[in-house]
């Protein structure tokens, strides 16, 4: 058994290496660095399977802690990145065409080579026990994310997403180092444990520990993309190249929400912090549903479209959230964003292929595509019934899981806003499917895609309706062993 | 004597920290910027944090610094100057200021004093460089090496996003 702290170590030795490869080979072609990527980060998504879970003795620990849901996480991070690869060699003419370059693939072997150290990031968060590692591993991410954002230098569409992105971004920054000094000016700890143990001894000033949690929320409420600090989402989800767009709505939301969950679970058990935190998290989640469905309603363009409906998404997990303390919220949290990893991707990568040909990715775009290339038009279905939440696919049951949780804890007010908005979600969901079936195409000739992107698009939809129908796999990884949790699959 | 150069400090600090959002002028914006920067240097100095004195001044007074006052002889300082005030902006900034502001007050209304104080100084020189660099490279080695991976990341997008034609 491996230690797990070896697996970042792995894919931060392999993003050097693309890295140099890209410096010091004189090939036009860059594709391989990709590929060397792809292949490698399998790999290492292979050796989670081997790794030591427990890590008590390392010198580490204070920092990183290596439990189910740490390997869970980090799984889950190679796996986007992988896919976030697939699609950038899907989309590389577009990226070509916006780069000031001598040679046709031009900067492209960097644009390969960056989501691999954003992995490393996430996977580093997914283990983050400690403010100093959460927040130096949090900046490793946002950092990289600055650059790819704003990748295509001589498209205005990226520049724009680029600069809104380093601004706000950097303020939501400086909220969250600023709650951790108020944190660490009261208990004198980093460590989340530690703090943990001082919140419920008696003799804590209350107001200014209220006061940092609130600003970490808001830094953290910035990264997941939840109401009312969502202003930043739509106008970076459009400009940004399509690869980045689907890495930023899964990566960064999944890694803001592992860290929400482990200091929400410091704070929320302390008896004069839940109320209120919990109705500052019942009030976030019920904005975010809000705004998110109803203003995703009337968008044309699809990118536009999947931001909006990404901020409805952390409206859903933060109702799990909210509820802390329900022995499944974890689980449900975690389900949620498994299913939401395999819908999201999905779309986006029928997107880029569609755009390609289209030259647009507005809904427009996709009309009679059900007539042009029909495993397409299906892959495209079976996304976005998930995102809707269509019994059957894992977008149903994470959906299902989230209101169960709810119904527990005796939100339902919560329950009451998510199942409307999910009712709105339908409107806008079908809209991209009536345009595939029941419009008629501009052009006849069909999508095509690389051998590549057809094996990933046809992956991903298996998963979609195989977890719908089967979600064990993913809730045994959840749970543990048996001594560790209560069991939901036992029930 | 001495316990009136925090305060004089601190004045300093935040007469000339308002002085940078106030000034219509770039340059002098960041000059402002740099005595900003030295007394809270100065602030540290007179916690007996040494050498985060220094680095203050060698690395924001200095090197940050100069590499502002260069980005901001590239800009048009003409254009900036010219620029007029967007007052629902502004009001609207102010604003959101004076609610955190009273928040901030009526938090610091409620702080219990010295609830946590912190261990006293060992008598005798401060050894504080070593004290930071042993801290660093054993306690905190596992995020040191983090930023070792994201400054590398930064100094790749610095050459990919500014470099003027791709190889």
């Amino acid at each position: 058994m491996m230690p797990a702290i070896y697996l970042e170590a792995i894919v931060l030795t392999l993003g050097v290496l693309l890295v140099l490869m890209e410096a010091f080979s004189n090939s036009e072609e860059k594709t391989p660095v990709a590929w060397l990527g792809i292949v490698g980060l399998t790999f290492v998504f292979i050796l989670t399977f081997f790794t030591a879970n427990d890590l008590s003795a390392s010198p580490y620990s204070a920092f990183y802690h290596a439990d189910f849901r740490a390997i869970f996480f980090k799984r889950f991070a190679l796996l986007t990145t992988i896919v976030v690869l697939v699609l950038s060699i899907e989309y590389r003419g577009v990226v070509q065409k916006y780069v000031f370059g001598s040679r046709p693939q031009a900067g492209l072997g960097e644009f390969y080579a960056l989501p691999v150290f954003t992995c490393a990031g996430l996977m580093w968060m997914a283990s983050a026990v400690d403010f100093i590692m959460i927040f130096v591993s949090l900046e490793l991410v946002t950092i990289s994310f600055y650059i790819l954002v704003a990748y295509m230098r001589r498209n205005a569409g990226s520049l724009e997403a680029g600069v809104k992105y380093l601004i706000l971004s950097a303020l939501s920054t400086g909220f969250f180092v600023y709650g951790i000094t108020w944190i660490y000016g009261v208990t004198g700890q980093t460590s989340l444990e530690k703090i943990g143990a001082i919140l419920l001894g008696l003799k804590v000033s209350h107001g200014p520990l209220l006061f940092g949690f609130m600003l970490v929320l808001t830094g953290l409420g910035f990264k997941i993309a939840c109401a009312p600090f969502q202003i930043w989402v739509p106008d970076v989800y459009q400009g940004a190249p399509t690869p980045v767009t689907a890495f930023l709505s899964v990566g960064s939301k999944a890694a803001g929400f592992i860290v929400l969950m482990r200091v929400a679970e410091v704070f929320l058990p302390v008896p004069w912090i839940n109320h209120k935190a919990v109705t500052i998290l019942v009030a976030l989640a019920a904005l975010s549903l809000l705004y998110g469905n109803l203003a995703a309603m009337p968008q044309h363009n699809l990118k536009r479209l999947m931001a909006y409906s990404s901020i409805a998404h952390a409206g859903y997990i933060l109702i799990a959230v909210a509820c802390i303390g329900s022995r499944y919220a974890n689980i449900a949290v975690s389900f949620y964003l498994a299913g939401y990893l395999l819908m999201t991707l999905l779309t986006f990568l029928v997107m880029a292929a569609v755009a390609n040909q289209a030259g647009g990715d507005d809904i427009v775009h996709f009309n009679g595509l059900g007539k042009r290339s029909p495993y397409l038009a299906f892959a495209m279905l079976a996304a976005m019934a998930s995102l809707a939440g269509i019994p059957l696919t894992v977008g149903f049951f994470g959906k299902f899981l989230i209101f169960y949780v709810a119904y527990e804890k005796g939100q339902f007010l919560l329950m009451g806003i998510g199942v409307l908005t999910v009712a709105a979600g339908f409107y806008y969901y079908f809209k991209v499917v009536r345009a595939m079936y029941w419009k008629e195409p501009a052009d006849d000739t069909p999508v095509r895609t690389s051998p590549l992107t057809g094996a990933t698009i046809a992956a991903l939809a298996f998963c979609i309706f195989f977890l719908g129908v089967y979600p064990a796999p993913v809730i045994r990884a959840l749970e543990g062993p048996p001594s560790d949790n209560p069991r939901l699959l036992a029930r | 004597m001495s316990s009136l150069l925090p305060w004089l400090f601190s004045a300093i600090m935040l007469g000339f920290a308002c002085a940078v959002v106030l000034n219509r002028n770039p340059v002098a914006s960041a000059l402002s910027l740099v005595v900003s920067f030295l007394a809270l240097a100065g602030l540290y100095v007179s916690l007996n944090a040494f050498f985060i004195g220094v680095i203050q001044v060698l690395v924001y007074a200095g090197a940050i610094m100069v590499l502002f006052l260069f980005i901001i002889m590239l800009l048009d300082l003409k254009a900036e100057e010219r620029r007029t005030l967007n007052t629902t902006a502004t009001l609207g900034g102010l604003l959101v200021a004076a609610i955190f502001v009273c928040e901030l007050f009526s938090v610091l209304r409620h702080f219990h004093k010295g609830s946590l104080p912190f261990p006293p100084l060992a008598a005798g020189p401060l050894d504080d460089v070593r004290g930071v660099g042993t801290m660093l490279f054993s306690n905190y080695n596992l995020p040191f090496q983090v930023i070792g991976a994201l400054i590398l990341v930064a100094t790749v997008g610095v050459v990919v996003l500014s470099k003027r034609e791709l190889k």
